[in-house]
C-alpha cells in the first residue's frame, strides 16, 4: 500500500513538474498559482520519500527495495537510515531535496517575479531528469514478487549513527547548488540587473556549509569506522566530494567581489554551472559503479548511461547557454599588485587549478583502462603532491586577505604583520629544531599559525570590539579563516607527526604508551541484538585513579556475514589515541596504538568554517 | 580567443563523457580487474592430489594440451552453484583436461563436497595454503582459466561460470 501510495505521488509529481515546464512556453499562468504548483510537486515528493520510508520503518518486505536493505530485528535510526543506505533510495532522497530547495526559493523575496519563475522552472527541469531516472531504472517501489517474512540485512558499516546522516547532509550541499545552477541559467537568460548575484550568493553559501558538514561527517566515520587511523584517504569518492566543495569556495569568494562593484559575472556564471556539474558527475561517478567504493551499490550498465546522459543534458545544457549568452562586459577589474580583488583573483585560479587537478586524478584511471585495458589506481602520493602545493600559496594570501583594501595597495598596520610573521617563523624553526623536523611539517604549523595570527591582529586592529551581533557579522571573513588555520594545524599534526605502535599481547599484559601504562584487561564477546561484539578492554593510565577504559574490537553481523572493526579512540584535546584489536595468534593479541596529536583541531576547524558560512548567508 | 576559453568547458565535457560511455558499454566491471596474467605463462606450480599425497602434478605436466583450471572449496556456495557445469564441459570436450585446485579447504570436507556433488576434475590438487592462488592472482572463489597448449593462459573469469559465459566466451575458445 504505502508503495503504491509512494510511486503514485512521484510520478504525479513528475506530472506537475512537467506542467510547469511547458508552462513557459504552453500554458501561461500567474506567479501565485505558479508558486502553488511548485510547492504541490514539492510536497508530494516529500510524500513518496516518506511513504518509502514508512515502509521500511514497519519493515514492509512486500516492497522489494525493503527486502533487500532492510532486516526486522535493526534499531530504529538503521531502518529510518536504511532508506537511503541504498541506490534506489538515496536516488528518491536526492530528487526529495531538489524539490526542498524549489520549496524554500519559492518563498524568496526580493527578486523579480519573471526571473525567479525561470529559476523554478529550470528546477522543474532537473526534477523530471532525475524522477523519470528513478522511475525507469530504479524504482524503490517494486513489489517483491515473492513472500518473504524477513529481510536481507542493511551493508553493517552504514550501521553507524554519524553514517544515517551523513548522506542527506552532504546530498543537501550537492543538490544545493541545483539551484545556483538555475538561478545562474536563468540570470543569463534575462540578462537584467545584478540583483539575481546576492540571490545566488546566499543559496551557494547555504550549499557550501551543507556540503562541508557532509564531507566532516563521512571522513569523521572513516576515521573511526574503517580502523585505519586516517580520516582522509583520497579516495575517488572523497575526491569527488572535494571538487564541488572547492569549486563552491571559488564560488562564494568570487560572490564576495560583487560588493566591491565588479562583478565578474561571466566568472561567476562559470562557477555556478561548475558546481553543481561536478555535483552531478559525482553521482554519476558513484551510482554507475565505474568507481568502487562503500558507496557503490549493484553496479547496473543501464543506469550509469541514464545518469551519464543527465550529466551531459545538464552540463552541455550550461555551457552552451553560457556560450550563447555570454554576459555583456562588466567593469575592468581593479587589479593592483595587491588590493582585495587581486587576492581574491589569485585564490580563484588557485582553486580551480586544485580542482581540475583533482578532477584529472579522478577520472585519469577510467581513460587509461579504456584506453589501454590496464588496471591503474591514481592514490594519495598524486594528490598530496600536487593539490597541497598549490594551495599554499592561497593559504599564505588568505591570512590578510580580509583587510585588503578594495582600491589602493596600501595595507594599514603592516609593520605588525611582518613583525608577526618573523616572530612566528623563528618559534617554528626552534620548534622543528628541537622537537621533530619534517618539511611539511614546518610548512604545516608555519601557515596554520600564521593565518590564525594574522586574522586576530587583523580584528583587534581594524575594528572596534564589541559584543553584538554586528560585529560578528563584520569580522566574520577572519573567523572562518581563523577556522581554516585551526584544521590546517590539526591536518598536518594528524598526518606528519603520527605514531605508530605494535604490540603481540595476552589478557592481562601491560605495556607502555606514550610513557602512560596501559593494562591489557579481557576479551569479552557478547551478544547485540543484530551482531556478535568481541571487545578487547584496555584501562588507560592505571597509575592514576581516574584511569580511563577504551575498547576496541570488532563486530560480527550474522545476516551479512559481515565483519567490521570498531576503533576504541580515547579522546584527549590534544591527541586521540586510537587501538585497533588485530587478529589472535599463538594466543596473543595483535594490538596496534596510533597516536594522533591534534585530531579534533579538524573537527574544530571544520565546526568554525561552518559557523561562519551560517552566519555570512544572514549577512548581505 | 576569448571564444575559445569558453567552448573549452564543452569540450572537455564531451571527452569525458565520451570516455566515460565507452567505459560504461565495454561491460568492464571495477570490482574485476583486467588480469594481469592474460596472455602471459601459466605460474609454476606443485600440488599433490587430494586423494594421494604421493601423486604430485606440475606446471609440465600441462604442457602440450588445453587445460581448464578451476579454483574452488566446499565452503564457497557459488562454487556450488557452476559445478554442475564442470560435468557438461567434460561430456562435450573429453580431451580437454580439467584441474580443480581445492583452495584453503580441510581434506575432508573437500573430499566430502566432491562425493556429494561428483567429482568432474581429471585431478585435483591441493592448494590448502593458498599460495598456489596467490601465483595465479586469484581475487576470490570460484575463478577458472583456461590454458592453451603452449602453456599460455588465454581466458580468465571470476565468480561462478554460467551457460552464457561457457557458451559465448569458453567454447569459441575451445
Amino acid at each position: 500500500m504505502s508503495s503504491l501510495v509512494g510511486f503514485l505521488s512521484l510520478v504525479f509529481a513528475i506530472g506537475i513538474n512537467f506542467y510547469l515546464f511547458l508552462s513557459r512556453y504552453i500554458f501561461k499562468f500567474q506567479k501565485q498559482k505558479f508558486n502553488l504548483f511548485i510547492r504541490f510537486s514539492s510536497l508530494l515528493t516529500l510524500l513518496s520519500f516518506f511513504s518509502l520510508m514508512y515502509a521500511y520503518v514497519v519493515s514492509d518486505f512486500s516492497n522489494y527495495n525493503v527486502f533487500q536493505n532492510s532486516h526486522s530485528n535493526k534499531p530504529l535510526i538503521y531502518k529510518i537510515s536504511g532508506t537511503w543506505g541504498n541506490h534506489e533510495g538515496s536516488m528518491l532522497l536526492w530528487l526529495c531535496i531538489l524539490s526542498i530547495f524549489s520549496f524554500f526559493f519559492s518563498f524568496t523575496k526580493n527578486i523579480e517575479d519573471n526571473f525567479q519563475k525561470l529559476t523554478l522552472i529550470i528546477q522543474a527541469f532537473l526534477h523530471i531528469l532525475f524522477g523519470l531516472f528513478i522511475v525507469f531504472t530504479s524504482n524503490p517501489f517494486l513489489v517483491n514478487s515473492i513472500l518473504v517474512n524477513e529481510g536481507l540485512g542493511l551493508n553493517p558499516i552504514l550501521q553507524d549513527p554519524g553514517l544515517a546522516v551523513h548522506p542527506p547532509i552532504l546530498y543537501a550541499g550537492y543538490v544545493g547548488y541545483s539551484i545556483v545552477f538555475s538561478i545562474a541559467i536563468a540570470g543569463l537568460f534575462q540578462n537584467t540587473d545584478d540583483e539575481w548575484l546576492y540571490v545566488a550568493k546566499k543559496w551557494s553559501l547555504i550549499s557550501w556549509t551543507f556540503l562541508t558538514g557532509g564531507i566532516a561527517l563521512g571522513s569523521y566515520w572513516a576515521y573511526y569506522e574503517l580502523g585505519w587511523g586516517g580520516w582522509w584517504f583520497w579516495d575517488p569518492v572523497e575526491n569527488i566530494s572535494l571538487m564541488p566543495w572547492i569549486a563552491g569556495l571559488a564560488l562564494v569568494h568570487s560572490l564576495m567581489m560583487v560588493r566591491g562593484e565588479q562583478a565578474i559575472k561571466k566568472w561567476i556564471v562559470f562557477l555556478s554551472i561548475l558546481c553543481f556539474s561536478l555535483s552531478v558527475f559525482g553521482t554519476f561517478l558513484v551510482r554507475s559503479g565505474i568507481l568502487t567504493s562503500v558507496h557503490s551499490f549493484a553496479a547496473d550498465a543501464s543506469r550509469g548511461i541514464f545518469i551519464l546522459l543527465i550529466f551531459f543534458i545538464v552540463t552541455g545544457f550550461g555551457f552552451l547557454v553560457f556560450l550563447l549568452k555570454e554576459p555583456k562586459k562588466s567593469n575592468a577589474l581593479n587589479l593592483l599588485f595587491i588590493n582585495k580583488v587581486s587576492a581574491l583573483v589569485i585564490n580563484n585560479i588557485l582553486m580551480i587549478i586544485a580542482t581540475l587537478t583533482i578532477l584529472l586524478g579522478t577520472i585519469y584511471p577510467i581513460i587509461i583502462e579504456v584506453l589501454y585495458n590496464k588496471r591503474i589506481s591514481v592514490g594519495g602520493p598524486y594528490f598530496n603532491s600536487t593539490v597541497i602545493p598549490i594551495m599554499i600559496p592561497g593559504f599564505l594570501l588568505m591570512s590578510i586577505a580580509p583587510i585588503l583594501s578594495w582600491q589602493t595597495n596600501k595595507i594599514n598596520n603592516s609593520k605588525k604583520y611582518v613583525l608577526a610573521f618573523i616572530i612566528l617563523s623563528v618559534l617554528v624553526i626552534l620548534q622543528s629544531y628541537f622537537l621533530d623536523f619534517n618539511t611539511w611539517g614546518f610548512v604545516g604549523l608555519l601557515l596554520g599559525f600564521w593565518i590564525i595570527l594574522a586574522s586576530i591582529i587583523a580584528i583587534f586592529s581594524s575594528y572596534k570590539i564589541k559584543v553584538n551581533i554586528k560585529f560578528f557579522k563584520i569580522i566574520n571573513p577572519h573567523v572562518a579563516h581563523i577556522g581554516v588555520g585551526i584544521a590546517i594545524i590539526g591536518i598536518t599534526c594528524s598526518s606528519v607527526f603520527q605514531n605508530e605502535l605494535d604490540f603481540n599481547l595476552n589478557e592481562g599484559d601491560k605495556f607502555n604508551v606514550n610513557g602512560k601504562t596501559v593494562l591489557f584487561e579481557k576479551i569479552e564477546t557478547t551478544n547485540e541484538i543484530n551482531f556478535q561484539s568481541l571487545r578487547g578492554k584496555f584501562l588507560f593510565d592505571i597509575e592514576k585513579n581516574q584511569s580511563k577504559e577504551i575498547e576496541a574490537g570488532k563486530n560480527y553481523y550474522p545476516v551479512s556475514k559481515m565483519v567490521t572493526s570498531e576503533a576504541g579512540i580515547l579522546h584527549q584535546w590534544n591527541k586521540d589515541i586510537y587501538f585497533i584489536l588485530g587478529d589472535q595468534k599463538n594466543n596473543e593479541w595483535f594490538v596496534k596504538v596510533l597516536i594522533n596529536p591534534f585530531v579534533s583541531f579538524i573537527w574544530l576547524g571544520v565546526i568554525i568554517m561552518m559557523y561562519s558560512g551560517l552566519i555570512a548567508v544572514s549577512r548581505r | 580567443m576569448n571564444r575559445i576559453f569558453i567552448l573549452t568547458p564543452l569540450i572537455v565535457l564531451s571527452i569525458i563523457c565520451i570516455f566515460s560511455l565507452v567505459y560504461l558499454l565495454s561491460g568492464k566491471d571495477p570490482n574485476k580487474p583486467p588480469s594481469a596474467l592474460l596472455n602471459k605463462d601459466v605460474p609454476i606450480f606443485e600440488s599433490s592430489s587430494l586423494y594421494n599425497a604421493k601423486d604430485i602434478i606440475k606446471t609440465k605436466d600441462i604442457k602440450n594440451k588445453k587445460t581448464l583450471i578451476n579454483f574452488f572449496a566446499s565452503w564457497c556456495s557459488p562454487c556450488k552453484i557452476e559445478h554442475p557445469l564442470f560435468f557438461e564441459i567434460r561430456k562435450k570436450y573429453p580431451e580437454l583436461y580439467l584441474l580443480g585446485f581445492n583452495h584453503k579447504d580441510p581434506t575432508s570436507d573437500a573430499k566430502k563436497y566432491l562425493k556429494d556433488d561428483g567429482n568432474p576434475y581429471d585431478f585435483v590438487g591441493v592448494d590448502s595454503d593458498g599460495l598456489i592462488a596467490l601465483e595465479f592472482g586469484v581475487f576470490g572463489l570460484p575463478e577458472t582459466y583456461l590454458i592453451n597448449e603452449d602453456g599460455k593462459i588465454i581466458y580468465k573469469f571470476m565468480g561462478p561460470i554460467t551457460m552464457d559465459i561457457l557458451k559465448n566466451e569458453i567454447e569459441p575458445l575451445l
